[in-house]
């Protein structure tokens, strides 16, 4: 049997002890260009998860991001209607790559969940070794809609038949 | 890094319909196990000055001793082949002694503590250990049922040293009388993976006549990709 160390919820009471790493976060010091990335979390009646945690992964943005605590990161807690809202950097990234890798903890939610976030209009789409792993009918639930002026939207189901798409990576 | 797929009953069932709140919020397609070369070779690189003083001694951070039992807790955070996790961020946080969080939507009707907020962080270090001092929560009722009470526990959240080795667990203490009862530690269908989060009594790690010393060992997934032929 495998020796890991299993996983526990978050549980409600995360926001104080993880406030230092959204804080750090909140400013944005980069020279790359940016997009806003919005969307609201959502359970499997369609209720907004208000207490949930996101973190996204930005490994291509590090580099023009170095002056930040923690450089290519961000984590923000949901707010009241389950909504996010990242400002992210997006410089020019390998072929296929997500704008961000997404990382969702929660309530109720008995280990965390990775996904990835990939922008619809990225011409490079077709190249992407993570979607092509993903059944086609699934992938637009990686996609963030364009919502103009550099702002898209994504919202995340951890049920239904939106459920968005979580990986194991191997 | 190398991610074997993990055998059933180690984690938690995401549907524990005991537990409530996971009835509409665990997710319901199974994992889709991908490779991806970013999450198992790379990771988040936080800049030393995150790390602020008494960081590691949740004792200190308010203007006098905070209430209840001084505790020191420390273990070694290593991979599937024993290697240690260096320098790696990790994250603390808990009830205070009385079983109440500093934190605006915790309703229990027990008191704060003003010397005692109950949260942390710190690194590992070259031999992948840690090390806090904090204060032994107290168990707590959530409402999930009639008279559910958690057994004491501390959270941890850990960064590992590849992005795909993020582990969010929570730590609880030896011969706890609430582990029957409770939905979240029983979610964990393996007895052997449920009985890996509790700590033990170290009387090593004692500190003399101010602190009980308490380990917990971690082992996050993945090992070393072996070379093709080994």
């Amino acid at each position: 049997m495998s020796t890991i160390t299993t996983s526990q919820t978050i549980g409600p009471f995360s926001h104080e002890g993880w406030q230092w790493a959204v804080d750090g976060c909140a400013s944005l010091s980069t020279s790359a260009p940016t997009i806003v990335l919005e969307g609201v979390v959502y359970d499997g009646d369609g209720n907004p998860v208000d207490d949930a945690q996101i973190e996204a992964w930005l490994p291509h943005a590090a580099a023009s991001e170095a002056g930040q605590e923690i450089p290519g990161f961000r984590r923000t807690p949901t707010g009241a209607r389950g909504e996010f809202s990242l400002r992210l950097s997006a410089p020019a990234r390998p072929a296929g790559e997500p704008v961000a890798y997404i990382t969702v903890f929660a309530r109720g939610l008995t280990r965390h969940q990775f996904t990835a976030v990939f922008l619809e209009d990225d011409p490079a789409l077709a190249a992407s070794g993570i979607l092509e792993q993903v059944p086609a009918a699934r992938r637009a639930t990686l996609l963030a809609r364009a919502n103009g002026a550099g702002s898209y939207r994504w919202d995340i189901w951890l049920q239904t038949d939106k459920e968005t798409v979580f990986f194991d990576y191997s | 890094m190398k991610f074997d797929a993990v055998e059933a009953g180690i984690y938690p069932d995401l549907i524990h319909p005991a537990y409530k709140s996971t009835l509409k919020r665990g997710p319901v397609q199974p994992a889709l196990r991908i490779d991806a070369p970013l999450p198992a070779t790379q990771n988040i690189a936080p800049a030393p000055r995150i790390l602020l003083p008494h960081d590691a001694d949740l004792t200190r951070r308010g203007q006098g001793q905070p209430l209840g039992e001084k505790i020191v807790v420390t273990g070694r955070v290593t991979d599937e082949d024993g290697k240690p996790v260096r320098n790696s961020l990790l994250e603390v946080w808990q009830a205070n002694s009385a079983g109440r969080y500093w934190h605006q939507r915790d309703q229990h009707d027990a008191p704060l503590d003003p010397n005692f907020f109950g949260f942390g962080k710190l690194l590992t270090d070259d031999d992948g250990r840690y090390r806090f001092v904090s204060i032994k929560p107290g168990p707590y009722p959530w409402k999930n049922h009639d008279k559910a009470w958690r057994p004491a526990h501390i959270h941890f959240s850990l960064f590992g040293n590849v992005y795909a080795q993020r582990l969010v667990t929570q730590m609880y203490f030896p011969n706890d009388p609430l582990f029957p009862y409770d939905p979240i530690f029983n979610s964990v269908p393996d007895e052997a993976a449920r009985l890996s989060l509790v700590s033990r009594f170290s009387l090593e790690h004692t500190v003399g006549a101010e602190m009980l010393g308490y380990e917990f060992d971690i082992v996050l997934r993945g090992r070393d990709a072996t070379p093709f032929g080994l």
